[in-house]
């Protein structure tokens, strides 16, 4: 079953095309990533989805159904920004949220404690800080157990333990068998928490699927011969290498992550005749991989 | 619905602006009918008309309706501006989104606000039921429902009242500019009025045609016309030169307007981005 699936969404604000013909669908059990820099349409994109932002093109499906409000109190989400009633406690902001779910007020302790905000259950939000806000939103959107979540910037305002703790939440969610659907700029963030991902340029999907498909770390050996292009070609009859690059110069060979055996590089080259004068590994960072995706 | 409403009322049962706003509104409207009642009572009572003004109390049960009606229908600006003030807020906090997100339709949470709209006003017009009652048993005169309709105008007017502010709180989203721009509506549609008013004079002097007081037929000022002061007298006179009285038109008007500011209030919600 599909718990979301979007299909040829557009949203224009105005000239601006905030989402182009975005179709992807997101598996149940799946941690699913929705990755892109800023402006790139994950806010607009799960906008739409919880109808808070009316689609200009496209349509979108939740539990494979036309979607519905009943389909949404079934999802804990938190989007963009914590929102909550400033002159109301914790409590009594979350007996809202409950009772907007069709659900009792007696998880309200149970998910406080989660987000670590127990002790201030009685402070009136406008006095929380930042962090505070945002660990509510979290815990607001885990009110009823739901079996689907979805986050944006989840770590958004966050010390680096609320960090490591809101990645633990959700790893810990995650094998609990939950959906998790979550929109972030932070690769690393993905990476760490996520088994699939959709990469958003300029509101244009650009790639989706598994996440060690798509964020694989790869080796690259840079290598140097008198001949160039001969050492393109060698390269090329190479077992393992998966492409072979030829820049002004050097050559670029890639491997799967640590399959870059650089002797027998050396050894293969020299056994086609080719003296080499340079042989290097350098990682190849998810980060230049990401700036490759997006750029 | 009830569901709904118990939702809204865990919203506010906490606000404090709620609640301040709330006693002045009953602090008010005692007060309010007081002073007419001790100005009546105790300066025109005392004076010599001679003759000319017949004197007779506002309170007692022939007028307390009407009365009261009128002079508490100054007040209701106040429940106007905490409506502005409690849907402005859901935009400011975004909770209006929240609300959306954790699983109101976008129906639910416009029709929510329409229905507090309506119960305030009901309330309004309790308060004043039970205000022109408790005035009225202090009076000599026994008990009668003569003009009563007054308190039903009453209700029409407060609806127009409540249902423009969630229009505009819907339209605006900003508390500040909502409120601004409710009390800058109010006061130009009373300028238009006028003049409105002023050409009907004129037209009905030059024996051209008699439309009524035109003035009346503006969407705030249709409830407004509705509440009047009861006749003294001078009034009676000088309505001999005043248009036509078409209060089945302003009735119908208003009812017409009251349903046009729910229809744009809702399809507001329903269409835009929240």
């Amino acid at each position: 079953m599909a718990i979301l699936s979007v299909d040829n969404l557009s949203k224009n604000y105005g000239p601006i095309k905030a989402l182009k013909n975005v179709s992807f669908s997101v598996p149940a059990g799946t941690v699913y990533g929705i990755l892109g820099p800023n402006g790139s349409g994950k806010t607009t994109l799960l906008g739409i989805v919880m109808d808070v932002l009316k689609a200009s093109g496209g349509g979108y499906t939740l539990f494979d159904e036309a979607p519905t409000a009943h389909h949404r109190k079934q999802i804990g989400t938190l989007l963009e920004t914590p929102n909550f009633y400033h002159y109301l406690s914790a409590v009594e902001n979350l007996k809202i949220a409950a009772a907007i779910k069709g659900r009792g007020a007696e998880d309200i302790d149970r998910v406080l404690q989660i987000v670590n905000l127990a002790h201030r259950k009685t402070s009136k939000f406008s006095t929380y800080s930042l962090g505070m806000k945002q660990r509510l939103a979290i815990g607001a959107a885990l009110l009823g157990n739901p079996e689907v979540l979805v986050f944006d910037e989840p770590t958004n305002g966050l010390d680096p333990v609320g960090i490591a703790e809101i990645r633990e939440l959700i790893k810990k969610l995650s094998q609990s068998g939950k959906t998790i659907i979550m929109a972030s700029h932070l690769l690393d963030e993905v990476e760490k928490v996520c088994t699939h991902v959709a990469i958003l340029k300029q509101g244009t999907l650009i790639t989706d699927g598994n996440v060690d498909e798509i964020l694989v770390n790869e080796d690259v050996v840079e290598l140097n011969a008198a001949d160039l292009q001969q050492l393109k070609q060698v390269m090329q009859q190479m077992p393992g290498q998966t492409r072979v690059d030829l820049s002004d110069k050097f050559v670029q060979a890639f491997f799967p992550s640590g399959a870059a055996d650089l002797a027998a590089v050396n050894q293969f080259c020299f056994s086609k005749g080719v003296v080499l004068s340079q042989l290097q590994l350098r990682k190849k960072s998810l980060e230049s991989k990401f700036f490759e995706l997006t750029n | 619905m009830l569901n709904l409403l118990k939702i809204e009322w865990l919203k506010i049962k906490n606000y404090r602006a709620f609640i301040v706003i709330s006693i002045f509104v009953v602090l008010g409207v005692v007060t309010t009918n007081y002073i007419v009642y001790s100005v009546n009572k105790n300066i025109i009572g005392n004076m010599n008309t001679g003759g000319l003004v017949s004197k007779f109390s506002l309170y007692d049960f022939d007028h307390t309706w009407q009365t009261t009606s009128y002079a508490t229908g100054f007040l209701l600006i106040l429940p106007a501006l905490l409506i502005i003030i409690l849907v402005t807020n859901e935009f400011t906090f975004k909770t209006n989104r929240q609300n959306i997100i954790d699983g109101w339709s976008r129906e639910e949470f416009i029709q929510v606000k329409l229905a507090m709209a309506l119960i305030i006003a009901v309330i309004s017009t309790i308060l004043v039921f039970l205000t022109a009652l408790l005035f009225a048993l202090f009076s000599d005169s026994s008990f009668a429902l003569t003009g009563i309709s007054h308190v039903g105008y009453f209700f029409l007017k407060a609806l127009s009242y409540n249902l423009l502010a969630v229009l505009v709180s819907v339209w605006i989203r900003r508390t500040g500019f909502a409120i601004g721009l409710y009390f800058i509506y109010l006061g130009a549609e009373n300028i238009i009025s006028q003049l409105l008013d002023v050409w009907s004079i004129k037209l009905r002097s030059d024996g051209v045609a008699d439309l009524g007081s035109m003035g009346d037929y503006l969407p705030m000022n249709a409830s407004d016309g509705l509440l009047t002061f009861p006749d003294n007298a001078i009034k009676s006179i000088a309505k001999s030169s005043l248009p036509t009285d078409y209060t089945w038109i302003v009735v119908s008007l208003t009812i017409i307007y009251i349903i046009l500011f729910y229809w744009l209030s809702r399809r507001r919600i329903i269409t835009t981005d929240l």
